[in-house]
């Protein structure tokens, strides 16, 4: 068999892996989400498409609501991600001595080695109505005695913005740092000012790493129950929280699995979207 | 991310306060989870049932066909007791040593594995029930499980042995007397409490100097924006029963939804469902008042936070109840229930108590507490010993009748939260 | 360093003019006072070691490095210290630096973009150049879809679609094989007599240097150390590194006394049209192809001619290579044309002449810069 070579067997073990860890948990999902009975007395295969209309027309808890606020919150911190991580990844990339580059990096890493919940939870020590942050503001009377920063949307689209962030420079650093820089000096040299090097060459060089931030950050905080539980209020529930509840609390594991399938659809059909629009044109003819 | 069995102890202590209620902590590995969730995703593929199929399904009796007395008779001592609790929830010395458990392994040569495995109901329900639906062995002699709907069901399923009160005079003589017949397991048959709890409400007297009394003084304006609420359905749903004046125990769906009316008023007032952090919220001025359990309030106190004080209401409190079962296929029943008897004992009883710091289900430890061990702290606290005319105001969560009713319950109560 | 030297106007006409310019790298020098003139529409090459400065000089007219002293100027105007995108210079990359998200199309007609011609005509305009270098057809394909030489026509028609004042070209076939780099010499000279642009062209290959350039500069450690049209260079070399740069020479060590020059063997050096040096370390060199060989066996007498013997014999073909032994145990290296009548063999005795107007004197250090004009002189 001189014919099972190695690279059929790695595209085999690739494919094994492939089917392993994503096709089967997708399928297993669907197929919890068609189920139907109860914890009590189990839970059965019946092909229960209804469910799906069930949970947003018939449910007594509005989870289109919460859908269409986890989309806002997890869109708006993928946005500010970029806009803080962009320039961060530029720095590090072109304005510091290659011997900065790995303590700055490894700086940015640094907070993943706290356990995300603790890293949360500092927040809310932080953001507290008597924390350092709001007593600050309030001794130089730039906010009210009310003012508030937990509880609000704010927070929770800042905790998943902080949480998230090196999810962005990650990949942005890593394409960055691939531009041939020389590419700056013909960009000059075709009369092309500094604007115009950034415009018209990095950032559109920079694009698949922005583009890789978005899809990991963007779908990591869509389905974030953690950061509206922590720093959230009462009108910041969210549908990973929904997701979390009707799984872990009420035990409705056909309800959680639709939930969740719905969620995995919505995030492929604007990712998709996103991809055809962004991914194959050109930003220069958008810009 | 991390799931909460992760944390470090040491770290949560250090950032709390000088003791973690486990009912804090449970909330906590329960927003995230994620390690329990792909077992509990690979039950619900295979799914059996909760109900075995052959055992009585109408529940109630479902242990009706037993003969007990010859059930215990033909088992014996086996020197090991299998014991899962829930994390900060017996006394630990600073090396991790337990106190009574030694004590008891002395006195009765009983070795005991204690192990510290429910973080919260549902999780470790899923996780016990397709082994004894099969009547698999779960490795455990004793669990604790809160009253509610996975203890009734596990009551009804036939999955707790009902306790030979012959072997356990000590609860007997010494228990409280509400818990020799709790009304989520009438006549104790299958469970024994290991600490109870009051669900009142909780306030910071810096942010709310006047004080509050009632249920009713939450619906007051100025209050608005500073409330805060568990946002376990049971919780809301039990305070809201009270406060429209219905009794838990006896409630009607149409007393069911005068609660959702009563907290449909006052939710524009409330600034979040806490599923944990509520101390820190509270210590910390971001809510002025909240729901609480008594055992968090007391350590709050004893943790430099005079300023939180606990109410029971006029209008009544909540009182659950942690309860040690035996399930079906124990290994060890004996050295089980010889434990149980052990544990309703002032001594014992109160070093735990002195730990714990929730309600001592034995009301003799406090002298224990008192004049042995030297912790006026406690044995004089009335969160840890409360008053026979507190307790007179408490009722326990209504109990469901079956699966219909539970859903009805959450149906109803759901969207409050979920909003 | 010794003073900086007064820099003079530009020469108006003049396409560009480098007046003193140098750039230190912190203690490095790497541009020592270079003057330098292009004559619009001229083909200049500048030709060194790597090390020796020429890129600098390159990037100083670009726009991307400042001089540390000196001016620049772009017909005229004083350029010195602007950037770039507001010089009226283009530049070959020796990596082409085409934008690798771009099409060809998109790369060529970046330039006219940034310059705010229209989006169609500057299609246009970039079409005509796309087809000027032999790409008519390629503009969809990106970069990486190309070959190097094709990629090397579209940096080419990237930068003259922009009508630049000089085009500044960095060692452009530094990266093709030597086949297409024939092939592209001529192409690219075609190119530059057609569009009629001031080709500033850096490289350290001499022979690309001497066949394409109207003029060429030789640098070495930052110094021009000769410059003038390819044959006067080549021919009569400022300097013995120039001499030896420039292919190869025999350089021989003379005598110098009163009555004048002599080689070591004591036999007069006569060179056309110069005198003989009054101060010793003087050297001179002949080319391998200029010497001639006629076999003796005795002693040569006579003004540039001595004797030597044959060491080594190679075959290439079109002429052979002898390699000769001095009598003053010196080595000459002689090329013959393959037509002569009698063949040498290593041993022999043969008598090296050569005629007086084809040897040059080396001076005994190099100073800079000798022009056409002092030659001459």
């Amino acid at each position: 068999m001189r014919r099972l070579s190695v690279p059929y067997l790695l595209g085999f073990t690739g494919a094994a892996w492939l089917i392993l860890f994503f096709l089967i948990p997708l399928i297993a999902g669907l197929i919890v989400s068609l189920m139907s009975g109860d914890v009590a007395s189990g839970y059965r295969l019946t092909w229960n498409w209804s469910i799906y209309s069930d949970i947003f027309v018939n449910s007594n808890v509005n989870y289109a609501l919460f859908l269409g606020r986890s989309l806002f919150y997890g869109a708006t911190a993928t946005l500010l991600t970029i806009v803080i991580g962009y320039p961060l990844a530029y720095f590090i990339a072109f304005r510091v001595s290659p011997r900065w580059k790995t303590p700055l990096l490894f700086l940015v890493l640094i907070s993943f080695l706290i356990s995300f919940v603790i890293r949360t939870k500092m927040w809310v020590f932080l953001l507290g109505a008597q924390g350092p942050i709001i007593s600050f503001l309030q001794s130089i009377h730039l906010a009210g005695p009310d003012f508030a920063v937990l509880g609000t949307p704010g927070a929770v689209i800042g905790g998943q913005t902080y949480n998230d962030l090196a999810y962005m420079v990650l990949p942005i650093y890593v394409a960055l740092e691939r531009i041939d820089t020389r590419l700056f000096e013909a960009t000059e040299d075709l009369y092309g000012t500094k604007r115009a090097v950034f415009f018209k060459t990095i950032l559109p060089l920079s694009r698949s790493g922005i583009f890789s931030g978005i899809l990991i950050v963007f779908i990591d905080t869509v389905g974030d129950p953690v950061n509206a539980a922590l720093l959230g209020g009462r009108n910041t529930y969210n549908f990973g929280e929904a997701i979390q509840y009707a799984y872990l609390n009420l035990q409705q594991y056909n309800v959680a699995a639709a939930l969740s399938t719905v969620l995995m659809i919505a995030l492929g059909i604007i990712l998709f979207v996103y991809a055809r629009v962004f991914g194959t044109e050109n930003i220069e003819d958008l810009v | 991310m991390t799931s909460g069995e992760n944390i470090n102890p040491e770290t949560i202590r250090g950032l709390t306060q000088s003791r973690v209620s486990r009912r804090m902590f449970m909330k906590g590995a329960g927003a995230v989870a994620g390690a329990g969730a792909l077992s509990a995703l690979l039950a619900a593929c295979g799914v059996t049932g909760t109900n075995p199929s052959g055992a009585n399904p109408t529940g109630g009796n479902a242990s009706g066909g037993t003969d007990w007395t010859s059930w215990w008779a033909s088992k014996k001592q086996n020197g090991v007791l299998n014991f899962a609790n829930w994390p900060y929830y017996i006394d630990t010395d600073s090396n991790g040593k337990h106190a009574s458990l030694e004590a008891f392994t002395k006195k009765t040569g009983i070795k005991v594995n204690y192990k510290e495995v429910i973080q919260d109901d549902p999780s470790y329900y899923a996780k016990i029930s397709p082994l004894l639906t099969k009547g698999q062995s779960i490795g455990q002699d004793i669990i604790v499980i809160t009253d509610g709907w996975y203890l009734t069901e596990i009551i009804n399923n036939g999955w707790a042995v009902q306790l030979d009160h012959s072997r356990m005079p000590n609860f007997t003589a010494n228990a409280d007397r509400s818990l020799l017949s709790p009304s989520y397991d009438p006549g104790a048959l299958h469970s024994a409490v290991w600490q109870t709890g009051l669900t009142g409400l909780a306030y910071n007297s810096k942010k709310v100097p006047e004080g509050i009394t009632s249920f009713a003084d939450l619906l007051d304006p100025k209050y608005a924006g500073h409330i805060g609420l568990f946002s376990d359905n049971t919780e809301y749903g039990s305070m809201a029963l009270l406060a429209t004046g219905a009794q838990t125990a006896t409630s009607t769906h149409d007393d069911w939804n005068k609660a959702v009316e009563w907290l449909n008023k006052l939710k524009p007032s409330v600034a979040k469902f806490y599923d944990q952090g509520y101390t820190d919220a509270l210590q910390n001025g971001d809510i002025w008042i909240s729901q609480a359990w008594s055992g968090d309030v007391y350590q709050m106190q004893q943790g430099g936070h005079p300023e939180i004080k606990f109410v029971l209401p006029t209008e009544g409190v909540i009182t659950w109840h942690d309860n040690m079962l035996i399930p079906i296929t124990a290994e060890n029943p004996v050295d089980a229930i010889t434990w149980m008897n052990y544990y309703y004992t002032p001594e014992t009883a109160g070093i735990i108590e002195d730990y714990d710091a929730y309600i001592c289900p034995v009301p003799a430890a406090k002298d224990y507490i008192l004049n042995t061990l030297k912790d006026p702290a406690v044995a004089n606290s009335p969160l840890v010993f409360p008053s026979a005319a507190d307790l007179a105001k408490a009722q326990e969560y209504y109990t469901y009748k079956n699966l219909a009713d539970y859903n009805a319950w959450n149906a109803l109560f759901d969207p409050v939260a979920q909003s | 360093m010794t003073e900086p030297r007064p820099v003079s106007p530009a020469a108006s006409d003049a396409a560009i003019s480098i007046k003193g310019v140098s750039r230190r790298f912190g203690d490095a020098v790497a541009v020592q006072y270079v003057d330098l003139d292009l004559a619009r529409g001229e083909f200049f090459a500048l030709l060194g070691p790597s090390g020796c400065g020429k890129t600098t000089t390159l990037r100083m007219v670009g726009g991307f490095e400042l001089p540390s002293t000196g001016a620049i100027y772009l017909e005229g105007k004083d350029v010195t210290t602007l950037p770039p995108y507001k010089r009226d210079v283009n530049t070959v990359f020796q990596s082409y630096a085409l934008f690798p998200h771009l099409t060809v199309m998109e790369n060529t007609a970046f330039g006219l973009r940034r310059k705010g011609v229209g989006k169609a005509e500057a299609a246009a305009r970039a079409g005509e150049y796309l087809e000027l270098v032999g790409l008519a057809g390629f503009d969809k394909r990106r970069p990486s879809q190309l070959s190097g030489g094709q990629q090397q026509r579209v940096a080419l028609a990237r930068a003259l679609v922009n009508h630049p004042k000089v085009l500044l070209l960095d060692e452009p076939m530094g990266a093709l094989d030597a086949k297409i780099r024939k092939t592209m010499q001529h192409e690219l000279k075609r190119i530059q007599r057609e569009v009629g642009i001031t080709f500033l062209y850096v490289t350290h290959d001499q022979a690309e240097a001497m066949s394409m350039a109207d003029r060429l500069a030789v640098m070495n450690s930052g110094l021009i150390e000769d410059m003038g049209a390819p044959q006067r260079v080549y021919d009569r070399p400022a300097t013995q590194f120039v001499a030896e740069f420039l292919g190869t020479c025999n350089v021989l060590p003379i005598i110098v006394d009163g009555a004048g020059a002599r080689l070591p063997d004591g036999n007069p050096l006569v060179i056309d049209g110069v005198a003989a040096p009054t101060e010793p370390g003087w050297k001179v060199g002949i080319r391998p192809e200029k010497l001639e060989l006629t076999p003796a066996n005795r002693a040569a007498s006579g003004a540039n001619r001595t004797t030597a013997t044959v060491t080594e014999v190679t075959y290439l073909g079109a002429s052979t290579e002898a390699r000769l032994a001095t009598p003053w145990g010196g080595e000459l290296q002689a090329y013959r044309q393959n037509t002569a009548e009698t063949v040498i063999r290593p041993g022999d005795q043969v008598e090296v002449s050569w005629h007086a107007a084809q040897a040059f004197l080396l001076p005994p250090t190099p100073t800079a810069i000798a022009t056409d004009e002092e030659v001459a002189a």
